[in-house]
């Protein structure tokens, strides 16, 4: 346990050494905010850029404030997912790569050690971004649209957070896997991808996948609950991320080279 | 022909220091620190390590000779707990536990750090993750970059190290914790003179507190450090002892005779030579059979034939001449 806490905070103070405490959060929250603000400016927008022919009417219906957080979610399932795995793909590569995995691992430091030390740093950085970038969102929808409940907001986060939590749990089993980072991120976007694709083609055999959180998330804002087979799919995300990081951990212990 | 070499004697005050705390080793009291039978490691493609069997004992120091591509790595990375064996076992007599990487101290060929961590950082990670307590670390620390001389850029960025830094304070880190078998990879290989002087230098400290193994491919270093050798070529060992029996075994004593005029054919007849190899026309080396060499028949040779002696030399017994008997065995 003390030698967890020790990686673990390694990993925090090297995360805010080499910028990512900055980056992530600021792309995020980059993402997140311009959806209110296109929303809400959009037919000054179209109005000063498009050309339009004199007299033309737009009408926008105004959406609500679930709505706008609604679609900030799903700009967070496309760029988002890209980011969080830009922001991970390194953190065993790079390591492994560069020969500084030996110092640490002459060390009595188990894989099982190692490896959910990465796990939880990236958890916690990822989800601190979201949780930034979200909750400024949500500030700007209820001053923009109509106010939204804040219990609504945590636990459609709490939900979408899953998705995170599993996003990193595929990088970081693929970073034990593959030497590359830029392979490591290839094949990570690849699975994730494939995954989503899936889900949405295959609704019927895919009730239990990780993706379809994006969907009960938004269900959680528009409709005030899960859709079913909601829970199904939290423990299968859980479960599933559980065992992505003990596979990772089991590999780990068969490098051949530290 | 060993060439001389004379440490300029430094104090090593501050070295006390160190040391002055730490426990005391049973040096020389014959204890076999660590045992190893029949280890063996396969890679894809070849079998670089084949069944290896040796004992270190307790307070020596050893040093693992080879070419390139010996297996040296591989060895001492399998002692170092970094790769599993493909068959055998190492043991350490005494230690019950199967992870012993706490006894060991390991410095890889290139250590590499975290550039973003300053050398004290490094060291305050590895003394936790050694679980060092937090109470003696900070001292520790301090006297053990005193030790490697890195004290006045505690707080200075590992990136900004240079080579011989980086070595240093790989050093620092193998001893922080008091291993009992410190192992170094190549720890002098990619040094320059001044600081390979400074790491052998080290070393002949350390000698008395720790049990040592490292590798090398450069004779000389390991004659100044070590007692023993241990001879690697393709995976299987070649000679295991310490170096006076190497030099006793496998060197031919030897006189070298440099004269003004020409000496080709001169010694042919004298008794108990091997053979002579003329480096030129005026210079003879004359290899013996054994080792009493009748220095006056020689000498009474050269008066009768009125040569002029420039210079008689009584070869020394060369490791190196040793190392490439034993490896062309």
């Amino acid at each position: 346990m003390k030698t967890l806490m020790t990686l673990f905070y390694k990993e925090l103070v090297e995360s805010l050494r080499n910028g990512k405490w900055i980056w992530l959060p600021i792309a995020f929250i980059i993402i997140g905010i311009s959806q209110p603000l296109a929303n809400y400016y959009m037919p000054q927008i179209l109005e000063s850029a498009g050309n339009m022919p004199e007299g033309t009417v737009i009408e926008i219906p105004t959406p609500t404030g679930e709505e706008v957080l609604s679609s900030t979610l799903s700009q967070f399932g496309s760029i988002g997912t890209l980011l969080f795995v830009l922001a991970a793909m390194g953190v065993i590569a790079n390591e492994r790569q560069n020969g500084s995995l030996t110092l640490v691992m002459v060390r009595p430091v188990s894989p099982f050690q190692y490896i959910t030390s990465k796990w939880f740093s990236q958890i916690l950085i990822s989800i601190v971004s979201l949780f930034l970038s979200y909750g400024l969102t949500w500030y700007y929808t209820n001053l923009l649209f109509n106010p939204v409940k804040w219990d609504t907001m945590l636990t459609s986060l709490a939900i979408y957070s899953l998705w995170i939590v599993f996003i990193i749990s595929v990088t970081i089993l693929l970073g034990t896997l593959l030497k590359s980072a830029g392979g490591i991120a290839g094949v990570s976007i690849l699975i994730l991808g494939g995954l989503s694709l899936a889900s949405s083609l295959f609704t019927k055999y895919t009730k239990w996948s990780p993706a379809n959180l994006r969907s009960q998330a938004s269900a959680v804002l528009l409709e005030g609950g899960l859709l079913e087979n909601g829970w199904l799919v939290i423990w299968t995300t859980l479960g599933l991320s559980l065992l992505l990081i003990a596979v990772a951990a089991l590999n780990f212990k068969r490098f051949e080279q530290f | 022909m060993v060439m001389d070499f004379d440490y300029p004697v430094r104090q090593y005050d501050w070295a006390d220091s160190l040391f002055r705390n730490w426990k005391k080793k049973s040096v020389g009291g014959g204890n076999m620190l660590l045992e190893v039978r029949d280890l063996s490691k396969s890679f894809k493609h070849h079998q670089a390590v084949k069944n290896l069997s040796f004992d270190i004992e307790e307070g020596t120091c050893v040093a693992l000779i080879g070419p390139n591509g010996a297996g040296k790595t591989t060895t001492l990375k399998m002692l170092a707990g970094l790769l599993t064996p493909t068959s055998g076992t190492i043991q350490f007599p005494g230690e019950q536990k199967k992870d012993y990487r706490y006894l060991i101290g390991f410095l890889p060929q290139h250590p590499a750090f975290f550039s973003w961590m300053t050398a004290k950082e490094f060291l305050l990670l590895a003394g936790k993750l050694s679980q060092m307590p937090k109470s003696k670390l900070t001292s520790k620390i301090n006297e053990t970059l005193e030790f490697v001389g890195l004290l006045d850029v505690k707080n200075k960025r590992i990136g900004g190290f240079s080579g011989g830094m980086k070595q240093r304070l790989g050093l620092a880190q193998a001893l922080l914790d008091e291993p009992e078998l410190l192992i170094l990879d190549e720890p002098v290989s990619a040094l320059d003179p001044n600081g390979r002087r400074d790491v052998l230098q080290l070393l002949l400290r350390l000698k008395d507190h720790m049990t040592i193994l490292f590798s090398t491919h450069v004779l000389h270093d390991a004659e100044q450090v070590c007692d023993s050798v241990m001879m690697l070529k393709e995976g299987i060992i070649k000679w295991n002892g310490s170096l006076l029996s190497l030099k006793k075994n496998h060197t031919s004593p030897a006189i070298r005779i440099k004269t003004a005029q020409r000496i080709e054919h001169c010694f042919n007849d004298i008794p108990g030579l091997e053979h002579i190899e003329y480096e030129d026309a005026k210079t003879a080396v004359l290899y013996f059979i054994n080792r009493s060499i009748n220095t006056d028949l020689l000498l009474k040779v050269i008066l009768e034939k009125n040569l002029t002696l420039l210079n008689f030399e009584q070869l020394q017994d060369s490791l190196e001449d040793a190392y490439m008997k034993v490896m062309n065995q």
